[in-house]
């Protein structure tokens, strides 16, 4: 063999390993287009229109409604009888949020300028006429500036003319803030939701161990693999756990959401089994990887299998055990927080309620609780590992 | 042992094993203790519920505070604790918290077992069409005739229908009725020999396969002759839609479909679908593992605590860089999706960006530990050798990092088509999109057939993935 | 009496790792079986309490044919035959007390030895073990804070406490430096003059068997290549068990 030939083989299988290559992301780059509005098409993140539409919706991401402050209605008032001397004019203030209309009375169909001062800034009230029955009649919408400062035409109707010496009466109503800021109900409704989806990853988890531990062991070469029957075992129950691992949480939840009803039980289930498919591997592993001397020496004692799993297998997996398992909740509550997007339950069904409704600060406040509790759980996770193994 | 250590605990849970030196276990007390009376506390207050908000079952319930024996059973351990290390079993506190936190757990998360015993009849419901996926079928030749009837009868009769569309024609013995009547119907130009259905439009456009009268859970499925002729009784069926006026006559259809087996399969309506979700979630996986390795590539040189470290400003931009991944890379996927589709709109561009993005964070993570994690050895070799920065890079640098960058790469790669065959979940394109809406619609048979397709392309790629990382190592 | 008749083991990738391998060991020997690594001595001791399955062939043990039980019955010989590993083959997270209490498993209840629950003679007798080999004070430390040398010891009371006839040790001391390896041979040397223990032990150093053994098997290939008196190894017959490049080395410090 001249040492030429395996060269020109190498040299060929790199240029079809790149043509396969190109060939792959061409086909990816236009395999997008198949049948989507969307396609992929990279210049459309910098198109001005994506970011006029997408900028404020990604501000009201980044902003979360977490506090707000108890709203007061207070209604302005003042007297301005139609037609003049009908009743008596009303004197408006000089301090405070007051209504200064330009004239201090006025005859049916009499157009006069009304303003208002110190009042709540960048607001939208309704100018309105109070009539003497204590009915209302609507007005002009308006704006107030940033001083809480407007000026609108008003027009006197007939229908606000006195009425037995009652005179109608000019009214704003104001959406006063009053008290001291508070926490804001989404602050509430997005702590219950994590709370919820906490337990829904840990009621997992554990259900998950129960099932999971034992079936690792079948799993395991150095255990199972035995014999015709104990073969067919080990090679059945890794079939299952790779069947399992193949579908994500939020796939199986749908299913469960069929069977049990949308809710976090569904969400639990789904949970459950893709945990048992994960952590029985990883046990399995860890059963595989174990030092095979202490088996062999307690094999040799006379104790039954049992005994040898208990004690020559067991005090060597716990360590790796316990480890896995706190991986795997932390893991459980990051796919919790988005399994109740389909399955119904926790933080996810929260989500995916303000996202169908528009309420994009209240979906911001969900996010970012995510962030921080995956964080939290991430950090707590990894101490309580370093610490145990 | 001074009487203050113990004295300490009772004032503040954890405070005397702090002041004793033992930090950790005074600190996990501490959190404990709070933990579970913030959990009371939660459990106590009612719940504000909003049409947007799901009820928590045991929110509100007074009897909540009978769980306050908890913390102040683990009070009492503490100082029990304090007072005499390493005597007081440390499996008290940690059964008598996690018992309360299961059973909490139990209720919140609404667990109910007898359900998925009650409902078992719901499982038979999928089971059985999931048996047949959906991905090919017989090859056959569709076809149909249809003809006219106005029900109910309008004051003047309409005229004959006689509706002949392509070889198939039908007579009616009535060209209207009334909801109830029997009509007799003639047909010729059928396949001979092929069983014909019945069917019926309704005047919005639904169609009814008409069922046998005495069997009404089984279809009507007549026998043409040999010559390809049928004639027939049928019931005019209910089909006014709900708010329609029933007296306003409407026209309705008949339909007598056949599909003639041609022999052979072929890849059916859904079987495209599928094909084309497949597609799709690789090329979404491949460009969004791509860009995201690209994009990883500088941030992780930002978060490598090694390079960075040197004076305030860089040191800085690492604090900065690294929290952003780390706070990204904690977001799943599927959520950055949602904000994507939002932005973006429906369709794979915006699962490519979300996948993007957290393989971004995620990658510059893991590469920013290899490049702080490199032996400083070499490099201080080849500048001795006088090389300049770049062939310092390029000989003491990369030959350390490129086998763990491509090994990440890859194990990314292996997790990036799990995440794609998920992301149309939420709109973001590939099998999933077409997958949930399956769901929606109960179509069983198809989203069987779309579990068995991400089961072939997950193991492929994992298997792929592995041989390709099996001979990288 | 071990008896062990024709054994033949071929592993299933085709390693013939014994061929027709034939002896007797009388009650109370001191056997000891050398030969190069790969020699087959391993495997030979594992065959006796059938860790490993023989291929063909027959050992017989107090007249019972141990290549023909199965079961019960097998773990029920295993518990009269302790056995001692090169690498001690403790659990090094469990405590040194549950390592040699371990060694009573085969006398005991599944139910009750899985909850942990140990009867207070077998308590007593696991102290008593671990005394003889002078650990009794590190009962309670974890298996792996013991030195290499200790933790042979606890495998030799572990194997005590099966009450054995008959103790297998497969290169108990390769693991340890000279002065170790005399005291853990010490310790078996003990056993085998004071309870009449039968030993079967396999070594690498011939000042070691000539120190210890009674009676001495070589294996060369899988094969008996002598059988005889330990003093019986001269210069020829070492080269013919070891090969013709070997040389001798002693453990050193014959005590």
């Amino acid at each position: 063999m001249t040492p030429e030939k395996p060269n020109r083989w190498r040299a060929l299988r790199t240029t079809l390993t790149a043509v396969v290559v190109l060939v792959a992301y061409i086909l990816a780059y236009r395999g997008s287009f198949v049948a989507s509005d969307t396609p992929i098409d990279l210049r459309r993140l910098f198109s001005v229109e994506l970011w006029s539409k997408g900028g404020p919706l990604l501000r009201d991401f980044l902003t979360p409604d977490l506090v707000d402050r108890e709203i007061q209605p207070v209604t302005l008032q003042l007297p301005v009888p139609v037609p003049c001397g009908s009743a008596e004019n009303g004197v408006p203030a000089t301090t405070g949020p007051r209504l200064v209309p330009s004239v201090p009375c006025a005859a049916p169909r009499d157009k006069f300028r009304v303003e208002g001062f110190e009042l709540q800034p960048d607001t939208e009230l309704q100018l309105r006429w109070r009539l003497p029955s204590g009915q209302y009649f609507p007005g002009p919408f308006i704006t107030t500036d940033a001083d809480g400062h407007f000026s609108a035409e008003f027009e006197a109707r007939p229908i606000v003319a006195t009425k037995d010496g009652v005179p109608g009466q000019i009214e704003v109503e104001l959406q006063v803030e009053v008290g001291a800021v508070k926490l804001s109900r989404a602050f509430f409704d997005v702590l219950d939701g994590v709370i919820v989806t906490i337990f829904m990853a840990l009621i997992a988890t554990a259900a998950a161990v129960v099932v999971a531990a034992p079936l690792s062991f079948l799993a395991a070469q150095n255990v199972t693999r035995r014999g015709r029957v104990g073969t067919a075992v080990y090679y059945l129950v890794r079939t299952v756990f790779n069947i399992l691992r193949s579908f994500e949480a939020i796939v199986i939840a749908t299913l469960f959401a069929f069977w049990v009803d949308f809710g976090p039980f569904a969400g639990v289930l789904a949970l459950t089994v893709v945990t048992i498919a994960s952590l029985g591997k990883l046990f399995s592993e860890a059963v595989e990887g174990i030092d095979p001397g202490p088996v062999e020496a307690l094999t040799a004692t006379g104790a039954n299998r049992l005994q040898v799993v208990w004690f020559a297998i067991v005090p060597q997996i716990v360590p790796n055990f316990v480890s896995f398992i706190i991986y795997h909740w932390d893991i459980n509550v990051r796919i919790s927080t988005i399994i109740g997007y389909v399955g119904g339950g926790g933080i996810g069904y929260y989500l995916a309620q303000m996202i169908n409704t528009g309420q994009d600060n209240k979906a911001g406040t969900a996010i970012w609780a995510i962030v921080l509790v995956v964080w939290a759980m991430d950090f707590i996770s990894a101490e309580v590992r370093k610490r145990y193994t | 042992m001074p009487v203050t250590i113990p004295l300490a605990s009772l004032i503040l849970p954890g405070l005397g094993q702090l002041l004793s030196g033992r930090r950790a276990r005074g600190l996990s007390i501490l959190g404990l203790t709070l933990t579970l009376l913030g959990l009371i506390w939660w459990s106590l207050t009612p719940q504000d519920l909003s049409p947007e908000t799901r009820p928590i079952p045991l929110k509100g319930d007074p009897a909540n505070l009978y769980w306050l024996v908890v913390p102040v059973l683990i009070w009492a351990w503490n100082v029990w604790d304090a007072a005499r290390p390493n005597v007081a079993p440390g499996w008290i506190p940690a059964l008598l918290s996690t018992t309360m936190f299961f059973v909490i757990g139990w209720q919140v998360a609404e667990i109910n077992p007898p359900v998925l015993a009650s409902n078992i009849d719901r499982v038979m419901l999928i089971v059985r069409p999931m048996l047949r996926p959906d991905f090919i079928q017989p090859r056959a030749e569709e076809r149909e005739g249809w003809v006219e009837i106005i029900v109910p009868c309008p004051t003047e009769a309409p005229a004959a229908a006689d509706s002949s569309t392509g070889e198939i024609t039908l007579t009616v013995d009535a060209t209207c009725g009334a909801v109830g009547e029997t009509l007799t119907v003639a047909a010729a130009g059928l396949t001979p020999d092929v069983p014909v259905e019945l069917v019926w439009q309704s005047p919005i456009g639904d169609f009814f396969v008409l069922r046998e009268a005495d069997d009404p859970t089984r279809f009507r499925s007549e026998q043409p002759d040999a010559q390809g002729g049928l004639t027939t009784a049928l019931v005019i069926p209910n089909a006014i839609p709900p708010g329609v006026d029933p007296t306003m006559p409407q026209e309705q259809r008949l339909y007598l479909r056949q599909s003639r087996p041609l022999g052979g399969w072929e890849l059916s309506t859904n079987g495209g679908f599928i094909l084309q979700g497949i597609y799709e979630t690789i090329a979404l996986a491949l460009m969004a593992t791509t860009l995201g390795t690209l994009g990883a590539f500088p941030f992780s040189f930002l978060a490598a605590r090694n390079l960075m470290g040197g004076n305030a400003f860089t040191l800085v931009v690492y604090v900065v860089v690294r929290t952003i991944l780390n706070i990204v890379r904690s977001i799943e996927s599927l959520i950055i999706a949602i904000v994507f589709v939002v932005i973006i709109g429906l369709g794979p561009f915006a699962g490519m960006m979300a996948v993007t993005v957290h393989t971004i964070a995620a990658l510059g993570k893991l590469f920013s530990e290899v490049i702080e994690g490199i032996d400083p050895g070499p490099i201080e070799a080849i500048r001795a050798t006088g090389a300049n920065w770049l062939q310092i890079v390029r000989y003491g640098v990369l030959p350390q990092v490129v086998p763990a960058f491509t090994a990440f790469t890859i194990y990314r790669w292996e997790i990036n088509v799990r995440a794609s065959t998920i992301i149309g979940v939420v709109g973001g394109g590939g099998i999933g999109f077409f997958l949930i809406q399956w769901i929606n619609l109960s179509d069983y048979r198809a989203v069987s057939a779309a579990f068995l397709a991400i089961l072939v392309v997950v193991q492929i790629m994992d298997f792929v993935s592995a041989r390709l990382r099996e001979r990288l190592a | 009496m071990l008896e062990v008749q024709h054994l033949h083991k071929v592993y299933p990738n085709g390693t013939r790792a014994l061929t027709d391998v034939s002896f007797q060991v009388e009650d109370g020997e001191f056997l000891v079986v050398i030969g190069l690594s790969g020699s087959g001595k391993s495997t030979l001791l594992r065959c006796i309490n059938r860790l490993i399955e023989p291929t063909q062939g027959k050992i017989l043990w107090d007249g019972t044919d141990v290549t023909a039980a199965s079961g019960a019955e097998l773990r029920g010989i295993r518990r009269q035959i302790g056995m001692i590993f090169q690498q001690f083959n403790l659990v090094k997270r469990s405590s040194v007390l549950t390592n040699v209490l371990a060694g009573r498993l085969g006398y005991v209840g599944t139910a009750g030895s899985l909850a942990g629950v140990w009867s207070s003679a077998d308590r007593a007798s696991a102290v008593r073990a671990l005394e003889r080999v002078g650990l009794a004070e590190k009962a309670q430390s974890r298996a792996d804070a013991l030195s290499g040398g200790q933790q042979q010891r606890v495998a030799i009371a572990r194997a005590l406490m099966q009450n054995p006839k008959l103790i297998l040790a497969d290169e108990p001391v390769a693991s340890l430096d000279p002065v170790l390896s005399h005291s853990i041979l010490q310790y078996l040397e003990q056993l085998n003059r004071e309870e009449k223990i039968t030993v079967i032990c396999s070594l690498h150093f011939l000042d070691l068997v000539h120190r210890y053994a009674t009676r001495v098997i070589a294996l060369k290939d899988g094969e008996v290549v002598f059988t005889g008196l330990p003093q019986e190894i001269d210069k020829a017959r070492f080269k013919e068990i070891y090969g013709e490049d070997a040389i001798e080395v002693k453990a050193g410090l014959s005590a």
